[in-house]
């Protein structure tokens, strides 16, 4: 081997050498990380599909409007798609492997490839005509108007009595 | 710090950096050609012109910088990715020249070509029949 990734701490670790193997132990690792910093959060939503990669996501709100960042390096912008009904935002797309990467075999893999699909729940409804998306140095950004009547959306319960 | 922040910072190599805060280790994909080696390193949010390559001491050291921070003016309702540098040092060995290796960076993907010394070279000997 001529060329040694580095590595600080975890140096007797071995090389991943199968990504079927990276893919599960980045999954736990995902699962494990999601218990410690919410313990039950994903017994409520699956905010995360497991299995297939999905890309990092962040959600943010201000008072007029959602703003998700999504990191997907090495996608070009035709291979991206973005919908958006009033509560739901899901991006899809394919990360596609070079031709030279197909060709030869890999000496060292890390990344991960293929089609993803995210379904990304939103808190509140949004306008779907004022979303807009912007790629750039491997980060979609979108932004989402919240929808006017989202603030004083309110249903009452009337309670039937027997 | 969030969970998020140490991991990354147990992770980070120990490369200079000129900010505080916390570096990444990006993932790398490594390809080996008959010519070259091909490193490409997933560095999302990275500007091209900023990433640092630097070979020193049989060490090659990448530094991709990020511009970004998070907006403050914004409640985070979900945060899975850190937003900070990218850090990652290479060991090479006598078998790369170093002189002619290039990087170039587009979409978030850093690609480095390390082309193989002459030496090491595979070359088909011809053999001569008498």
């Amino acid at each position: 081997m001529n060329l040694i990734p580095w590595k600080h701490k975890s140096a007797s670790e071995p090389l991943r050498t199968s990504t079927a193997l990276a893919s599960l132990r980045s999954d736990m690792d995902r699962l494990f990380d999601a218990f410690v910093r919410e313990p039950f959060g994903a017994l409520e939503s699956s905010f995360r599909d497991f299995g297939a990669w999905s890309p990092a996501v962040d959600l943010a709100e201000t008072d007029t409007e959602y703003t998700v960042r999504a990191e997907l390096p090495g996608l070009a912008p035709e291979d991206l798609e973005v919908s958006v009904t009033e509560n739901q935002l899901v991006l899809s797309g394919e990360k596609k492997e070079t031709t030279e990467q197909n060709e030869k075999g890999y000496y060292h893999s890390e990344s991960r490839y293929g089609s993803f699909r995210r379904n990304i729940p939103l808190p509140g409804a949004v306008d779907s005509t004022k979303v807009d998306a912007e790629y750039r140095n491997g980060v979609l950004t979108i932004h989402l108007a919240k929808s006017p009547q989202n603030a004083s959306k309110r249903i009452e319960v009337k309670v039937k009595k027997s | 710090m969030t969970d998020q922040e140490k991991v990354a910072l147990e992770n980070a190599s120990p490369c200079e950096q000129t900010r505080s805060g916390p570096c990444y280790r990006p993932n790398v994909d490594i390809l080996e050609k008959d010519d070259e080696l091909i490193v490409m390193a997933d560095v999302p949010g990275a500007v091209a012109e900023k990433v640092d390559v630097d070979f020193a001491d049989g060490v090659l050291s990448v530094h991709a910088p990020v511009d970004e921070s998070r907006q403050t003016d914004r409640k985070y309702l979900v945060q899975e990715f850190g937003i900070g540098d990218y850090c990652r040092s290479f060991r090479v060995s006598e078998q790369i020249d170093p002189s002619r290796i290039t990087a170039e960076c587009r979409d978030g993907v850093l690609r480095l070509h390390l082309p193989k010394s002459e030496a090491v070279k595979p070359r088909k000997i011809a053999v001569e029949a008498h």
